[in-house]
């Protein structure tokens, strides 16, 4: 199931190893995740369900939705997608018996839920006492996903302290614009992403980008990722952490793990949360289904590691990003089967639609996915049209043939960060959920903590680049750096945004920020 | 007989349970009944403490829990798999050994262990970072289920229970309790009953009471659910550092807390770096597992370790507050007493808020 060839994207893959999985050997190759060598051979349930035991595939491939729990070299619990093959590792799935893809306890799925609804636990078999303890015992029986560990992890750990002008938490546009401009002003600067590469979002898109000519548009997304990464390449004062994942911000200090076994304890003047956006699921029956997977779950898995997500696929979401996976699966030899749209009409661009259909794929608005079929993957779907009120419309129920559906409905900011370190959020529609309220630079509630990107409000990459450097310089200039030069560049970019919002895209962007931006000054 | 209730922790909710059938009962909660120490505590219940007082409320305690279950028909996941107290030294050790002497002689269930003992006992311990310890009677409880049960019994019995309303006034007039202000209304009351946790010392002050329980912040985090392996809870006496898995598999640890002078929940770095090294100290095997989430709750404690129990000399003021690290253990039979106080006017000297 690898690519061998792309017309875009030329896959440089490392040295052939070998890895285990449950035992049998599989040809992997360095640097691809546990989940992508696994999935190129061909497996598809990684994990089983806590409670009823229902088989499980990776969903979003980016370390986010714990749907690929594995044990790894005997340390349970792994997130797969997020973890680097290496010559011999032993991979393998956990909370089954015999193993995660013929677990016999999956027949609990059937029969559990009719004696043991939800929440049940607490509410049944109370009386007698004796009865209750045996039950609590029971209960306990079928609890973990893990197995305990079986050796003592033998990796090293240490423990570095930093002190320096800016930590950036993410090391998409947004991440290393803001690492950019602040350095350049004079900042020291720790740029920190969990990827062993920078780049974020963009190093999926091998497609043109859309947007303002002066903004790079018509570059595709992978070349501006190399472009900037190039540029921080050359500033010795941004020192970049890969495979680093920041878990907390504590009152000003930054808490990160590199690479899996360096606890970072950083203590920054100041920080700038740059952590992107993650995909929302959809509800709908199956939905767990290995073979559902999200629209950027499939990108990672095709545009990075050049692995086919399978042979024919259902698109579920019609804006630019279901749009533009359509035409990217088709370049890399994939069939579409179709692309279902709730709402009466196309989300995304005219000219990504226009594309789309040129090659032949149907689009269906009006209807959105019922369910999707199979026993152990998905086998099909089932799509339905929906009335004026949103109401599935009996009989108008269509099967698609596929083995595998992405689920491309938007994207969430991924706001946790900012929640634990104390900034005042707001729920904003307009901006794909829960924003922080933040300055015209970007500062939040909580002092010295900076927003740009996705995680600010769902954008896109233009507008996430100049955000980036509003925070990054606004920060460098608070802490005392740059000067008037440095005053006089954050007010221009401060009008290049303005200007680039003034399209009719910005309108609804505007209206959203309205909501959340705090009067000159702030915090 | 009107009676309002302040917080609906542990103490509150089992309060308002026993006084239900005799009294019209509100309870006032800030937030919501989850969001104190006993929606954030560990779960550990044992008789094997340091003080008859507190041995013999814990006592009472887990057959209330037995009983409760029953009657309000909700499981609180009480897993009776042992408690076990080690320590790194021998003065510690000795500590330990008073106590256990101490809770012999009460009928308590407990026994000396040697490190290679807990070593079977444990998948996983390390031997070697302990000196030795007590295992005894005791286990695990889910907080949540315990609060969410209190609060069914309390509701099928008659209380009210108003999460979100804030007492901001304790009316007095003459030396005499009238009622509470809550969210700008007033309440008429007969007695109004301080158990408010950390927050009693403020509390109390509305009534023009003093009170002056220490304030202690605990912090606390889980591990990514394991198949169960760990069955005791399992406290070091001389780090603080304690563990037990719960009832979903997740390996739930702490380091015992320290004063401050404010209730306060913000999580800290260095408490995960510290617990890090102390659990993996005594368990090796925990090494290279995830935290899932970390926490901080705080609770209050008698200046002298023991609960403040009773009548304060405002008439009809009550205190039920300062339970301290061992709230959950002896929770349910607080609230029995507090009953007692307003029911039949009894006092305990040895709680008595007068006893400063
Ligand atoms: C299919 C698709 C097509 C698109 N097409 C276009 C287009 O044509 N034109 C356009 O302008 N935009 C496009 N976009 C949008 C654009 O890619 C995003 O708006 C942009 O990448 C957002 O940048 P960012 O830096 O805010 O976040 P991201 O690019 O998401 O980067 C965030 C980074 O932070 C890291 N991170 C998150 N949390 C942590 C943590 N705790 N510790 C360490 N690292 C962390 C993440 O791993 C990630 O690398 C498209 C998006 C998609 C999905
Ligand atoms: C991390 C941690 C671990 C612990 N582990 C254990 C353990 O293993 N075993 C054990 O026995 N004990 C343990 N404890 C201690 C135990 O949790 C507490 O002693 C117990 O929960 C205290 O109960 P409470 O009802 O007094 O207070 P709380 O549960 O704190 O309830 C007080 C309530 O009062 C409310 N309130 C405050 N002010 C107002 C106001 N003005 N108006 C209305 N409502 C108000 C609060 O919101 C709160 O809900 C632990 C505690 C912590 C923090
Ligand atoms: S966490 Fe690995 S697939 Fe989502």
């Amino acid at each position: 199931m690898r690519l061998e060839d792309h017309p875009i994207v030329e896959f440089k893959r490392g040295k052939e190893v070998t890895i285990y999985f449950n035992g049998k050997p599989i040809k992997a190759y360095e640097g691809e995740t546990v989940a992508s060598a696994l999935y190129a051979a061909g497996v598809r349930t990684f994990s089983r369900s806590f409670r009823f035991h229902r088989p499980r595939g990776f969903f979003c491939a980016i370390g986010k939705c714990s749907s690929c729990l594995m044990e790894v070299d005997g340390i349970p619990n792994i997130r797969v997608c997020k973890v680097y093959v290496k010559d011999g590792m032993q991979v393998r799935t956990q909370n089954s018996f015999p193993n995660a893809d013929n677990d016999l306890l999956g027949v609990l799925d059937s029969i559990i839920d009719r004696f043991y609804p939800h929440g049940s636990h607490y509410k049944k078999f109370n009386r007698p006492r004796i009865l209750r303890e045996f039950i609590t015992k029971r209960v306990r029986g079928f609890a973990g996903t893990g197995n305990p560990p079986k050796k003592v992890f033998e990796g090293e750990a240490s423990f570095e302290e930093i002190e320096t002008d800016l930590a950036v938490v993410g090391g998409g546009p947004a991440g290393m614009s803001a690492a950019i401009f602040a350095a350049k002003a004079g900042a020291r600067v720790i740029l920190m992403d969990e990827n062993p590469f920078l780049g974020g979002q963009l190093v999926k898109q091998t497609h043109r980008f859309f947007g303002s000519g002066r903004h790079r548009a018509g570059t595709r997304g992978i070349r501006i990722a190399t472009i900037l990464a190039d540029e921080i390449k050359e500033l010795k004062n941004i020192d970049v952490r890969f495979e680093t994942k920041v878990f907390g911000i504590y009152d000003g200090i930054v808490g990160a793990v590199e690479k899996e076994k360096k606890l970072l304890r950083i203590k920054p003047k100041k920080i700038v949360v740059a952590t992107g956006a993650y995909e929302r699921t959809l509800i709908f029956e199956n939905n767990d289904l290995p073979g559902v997977y999200g629209a950027g779950g499939v990108q990672t898995l095709m545009n990075v590691y050049g692995i086919k997500p399978g042979n024919k696929g259902l698109i579920v979401g019609s804006g630019n990003v279901g749009l533009i996976l359509t035409y990217q699966l088709m370049q890399a030899g994939v069939k579409v089967a179709a692309i279902v749209e709730a709402m009466p009409r196309i989300g995304g661009y005219f000219v990504h639609a226009a594309k789309v259909r040129r090659l032949g794929v149907p689009i269906y608005t009006s209807y959105t996915i019922q369910r999707a079929i199979g026993k152990k993957k998905v086998e099909a779907a089932e799509i339905v049209k929906l009335d004026e009120n949103w109401c599935p419309v009996k009989g108008s129920e269509k099967r698609i043939e596929c083995d595998f559906i992405c689920i491309a409905i938007g994207l969430s900011p991924t706001h946790e960060l900012l929640y634990q370190a104390g900034c005042e959020m707001k729920f904003v529609p307009e901006l794909g959920g829960l924003v922080p309220v933040r300055n015209k630079y970007g500062e939040t509630t909580v002092e010295g903590v900076y927003v740009a990107g996705d995680v600010a409000g769902i954008e896109e990459a233009t507008a996430a680049m100049m955000e980036g450097r509003i925070a990054g310089i606004d920060a460098a200039i608070k802490i005392g750096y740059g000067g008037d030069e440095a005053l006089k560049i954050r007010e221009e970019v401060v009008r290049d945004l303005k200007e680039f919002r003034e399209g009719p895209f910005g309108a609804r962007i505007v209206a959203g920020l309205q909501k959340v931006t705090m009067e000159e000054g702030g915090a | 007989m009107k009676i309002a209730i302040i917080g609906s922790g542990i103490v509150g909710l089992s309060a308002a349970y026993n006084l239900a059938n005799s009294a019209e009962v509100i309870v006032f909660e800030r937030r919501y009944p989850l969001y104190g120490s006993s929606g954030r505590n560990s779960g550990g219940i044992t008789p094997m403490l340091g003080s008859k007082e507190l041995i013999e409320l814990a006592k009472k305690s887990i057959r209330i829990y037995d009983s409760v279950q029953g009657e309000v028909n909700f499981n609180f996941l009480l897993r009776k798999d042992g408690y076990l107290k080690v320590a790194k030294n021998d003065a510690d050790l000795d500590e330990l050994e008073k106590e256990y002497h101490l809770q012999k002689s009460m009928g308590v269930k407990v026994r000396e262990v040697d490190p290679y003992e807990i070593k079977n006992m444990v998948q996983g311990f390390n031997p070697k970072s302990v000196e030795g310890g007590f295992f005894g009677e005791g286990g695990v409880i889910f907080p949540w289920p315990v609060i969410w049960g209190y609060e069914k019994g309390c509701k099928e019995r008659g209380v009210e229970i108003k999460p979100m309303t804030q007492v901001s006034e304790v009316v007095v007039e003459g030396g005499e309790v009238k009622g509470l202000k809550a969210n700008g209304e007033f309440y008429k009351a007969d007695f109004v009953v301080n158990a408010a946790g950390a927050w009693s010392n403020e509390i109390s002050k509305l009534a023009g009471v003093e009170l002056n329980n220490t304030i202690i912040k605990e912090e606390i985090c889980v591990l990514e659910s394991l198949k169960p392996f760990i069955d005791p809870y399992i406290l070091n006496v001389s780090n603080g550092v304690y563990l037990s898995q719960s009832a979903r598999g997740e390996v739930v640890g702490g380091i015992l807390g320290k004063e401050v002078s404010n209730p306060e929940t913000s999580s800290s770095l260095d408490f995960l770096i510290k617990y890090a090294k102390r659990a993996v100290e005594m368990i090796p095997s925990l090494k290279g597992l995830s935290v899932l989430r970390q926490w901080a709750g705080v609770y209050d404690s008698g200046k002298d370790g023991l609960p403040v129990i009773g009548e304060t000399n405002v008439k009809g003021f009550i205190q039920a507050n300062g339970l301290g690290k061992y709230g959950m253990t002896i929770g349910p039979a607080a609230g029995e007493l507090v009953a007692e106080v307003i029911l039949k006017g009894k006092t305990y000297d040895k709680f008595s808020p007068e006893r400063f």
